[in-house]
């Protein structure tokens, strides 16, 4: 069995724990800058505790990177330098250029790199790009997507991690993100994008977008991707069009379990996700499904470093308030 | 003594949704309708007992209190011209024109004569909007940031498709009604609008913009976009719809202006629809444009909200001709090229 090793003890790193716990590998163990982090996620999924990056890449196989964004690029570079597998949560990098050092450098080295952009396996996400690729809506036309949660917790120390737009990218690099890359991978190629949002408005703790996408096959893409939804009120939606036919689903429909009890207050949406349906545990399933076989991962390193050109490309777009056209956009 | 009203031109499909609720208002007398085609105009008089009038100026010259404008958009001005001269009201459908020069030409005949002029914009009528509005009034969102809005429709055919009548498809059909209830809700007005527009991109050959996604700036700060697009199958469980989804600093709006309906599966449709409930839009708008003529009083939805609402649309042609956003001059009255 592959030994796994963690970077970075944040709250995504506890949805990775939990899956890798599951999974038939090793969980060798963690590291953080904040000792403390590494110890309680060791304690609460398994595994040791490292004392230094270095200490964590020369015992495990599998590195999975869940640091904050702007160290990605480092880690990333480390591990593949010393031939590890590599997951790197989204978004691969902070900027083009990052993204493309390190896209180049795994190719040379002939590392195998996993972008972790879950949301290609959410199930109904699946399910919905299977409507458009068996036929089912005819010519694809048009996608539209909602991603609107509260400004991230998680302490003090990591909501102003967040709040620092020019490190963290905002709601568009965090998480318009996903439906950037989702679109793609359900519409191809992206032609141009124009947005607008609250990147410079100066308002605390809060971010959102309103962004539309051309792709190149003339099709049309809204995302609205929300910082600025009370915390605990966040929603989801996806709808795609063709010439023959919709496909839609949001947070807000009635699930397949809902309760009502006098501990629950109001409804509380209980969405199941059993087993190899849940998302992370499914793309960490995949990645190491695709390492045994060498069959290419769902999202190759350059789907990663195209998402975060978009969403470069979004951020130009609402602080010019001009559309981009991505063949002309630099990065 | 009854309120007489006059149906000029059935050809845009709410004309029968007013006859229809016009015919339940008491103090109303619904004196004839007019249209270009002889069978409808035999429909009208069967169906609904409606004197029909093959010239449109016989109805005109009858005394009319009211006379309600449902030709196709490219008509609206000719048609508003011939009655201002002789009926003190209009109601006209939306869009009021299909060009700046036209609905200004119609805004002044309409001062010149004396004459009320009303658009008709039944969402405003729609419960779950004019809550809204009361909702926003009473400032519980705090700082409105956005809207993220559509109104996505089925794709409606015949002259709807045809840009000499309409002067284009689903962006001018779809555009003006959540323009409009944007300016209503705040008073302000569109500074600026970018668009993508698809032609037969839902309906290949249509010959016609049939997708729209609007982005758009207002003068009290909020941005927003809108599709328009007819992206709703004929299969679909309901025409269309009018959504608008608020973000302000102290919460979220989602409103469904149809959202009041039952779900109705019939085998005699052989699928599941949504069947509306409680008072319709259409019905909202009737009784207003009633109360206007029985009231004497202004407007509450003028040709001014007509044009302004126009003007976003077709701005937003321009857009997707120019590949750059555009902007729209606060004055009302200055003419762009």
């Amino acid at each position: 069995m592959l030994k796994v090793g963690i970077v970075g003890a944040g709250n995504i790193a506890q949805i990775h724990g939990r899956s890798w716990a599951e999974l038939p590998v090793y969980l060798q163990g963690w590291f953080d800058v904040v000792p403390a982090a590494a110890a309680r996620s060791a304690q609460k999924w398994g595994g040791g505790i490292f004392h230094s990056l270095e200490d964590l890449l020369a015992n495990c196989d599998i590195v999975d990177v869940c640091t904050s964004v702007d160290y990605h690029k480092e880690v990333v570079l480390a591990a593949a330098a010393q031939g590890k597998a590599i997951v790197c949560e989204k978004p691969l990098a902070r900027t083009v250029s990052d993204c493309q050092d390190v896209v180049s450098y795994c190719e040379e080295v002939g590392a195998r790199l996993f972008v972790a952009q879950v949301v290609r396996f959410f199930p109904q996400f699946q399910a919905a790009r299977e409507a458009v690729v068996s036929g089912q809506l005819g010519t694809p036309a048009t996608i539209r997507t909602v991603r609107a949660f509260g400004f991230p917790g998680g302490g003090a120390h990591r909501a102003q991690q967040y709040a620092d737009f020019q490190r963290s990218g905002g709601v568009v690099l965090d998480v318009a993100i996903h439906d950037v890359d989702y679109q793609r991978w359900c519409f191809g190629e992206v032609e141009r994008v124009f947005a607008r949002g609250l990147l410079e408005a100066g308002i605390p703790q809060t971010d959102h977008a309103l962004i539309l996408l051309r792709f190149t096959s003339g099709a049309i893409g809204h995302i609205e991707a929300s910082w600025a939804h009370k915390q605990g009120l966040s929603r989801t939606h996806l709808e795609i069009t063709g010439t023959k036919g919709i496909v839609e689903w949001d947070s807000r429909d009635k699930d397949s379990l809902e309760a009502a009890t006098s501990t629950t207050g109001g409804t509380s949406k209980l969405t199941p996700y059993v087993g190899s349906d849940h998302p992370w545990y499914a793309e960490l399933a995949h990645f190491l499904q695709c390492l045994e076989t060498g069959a290419p991962f769902r999202v190759l390193p350059e789907d990663g470093l195209q998402a975060v050109r978009i969403c470069e490309a979004v951020l130009h777009s609402i602080r010019t308030g001009l559309p981009v056209t991505m063949s002309e956009f630099e990065g | 003594m009854p309120i007489r009203i006059g149906l000029c031109s059935m050809a845009h499909g709410h004309a029968f949704s007013y006859l229809k609720c016009l015919q339940t208002l008491p103090e109303v007398e619904v004196v004839g309708a007019w249209d270009e085609v002889p069978s409808v105009l035999e429909r009208i008089s069967n169906q609904f007992g409606v004197p029909t009038y093959s010239d449109l100026n016989a109805l005109l010259i009858g005394d009319l209190d009211g006379v309600i404008i449902c030709s196709p958009n490219s008509h609206h001005r000719q048609h508003v011209e011939m009655s201002a001269i002789q009926v003190p009201n209009i109601l006209c459908e939306k869009p009021i024109a299909t060009s700046e020069v036209d609905g200004l030409a119609m805004l002044e005949v309409c001062r010149d004569t004396d004459t009320r002029l009303q658009i008709a914009f039944p969402v405003r009528f729609a419960p779950a909007i004019t809550e809204a509005k009361r909702i926003l009034d009473q400032g519980e969102l705090g700082t409105v940031y956005s809207a993220s809005c559509t109104n996505q429709g089925s794709m409606p055919g015949g002259w709807f498709v045809n840009s000499e009548l309409s002067g284009g498809g689903a962006v001018i059909d779809h555009t003006v009604h959540v323009i409009d209830l944007l300016r209503w809700f705040w008073g302000t007005e569109v500074t600026e609008v970018y668009a993508e527009i698809g032609h037969s991109l839902l309906h290949p050959g249509l010959g016609i913009d049939d997708a729209g996604l609007l982005s758009f700036q207002l003068a009290n700060g909020v941005y927003g976009t809108l599709d328009t697009s007819w992206s709703r199958p004929p299969a679909y469980r309901i025409w269309g719809n009018v959504s608008m989804d608020l973000v302000g600093s102290e919460g979220v709006l989602a409103v469904n202006a149809f959202g009041q309906a039952l779900t109705l599966t019939s085998e005699d449709t052989g699928r599941t629809h949504l069947q509306p409930w409680g008072i319709s839009p259409d019905m909202g708008l009737i009784r207003d444009f009633v109360d206007m003529i029985r009231l004497g009083r202004e407007p509450s939805i003028t040709g001014y909200d007509g044009l302004q609402a126009t003007r976003v649309a077709l701005a937003a042609y321009k857009s997707a001709k120019t590949g750059v956003p555009i902007s729209l001059p606060l004055d009302p009255l200055t003419k762009e090229d």
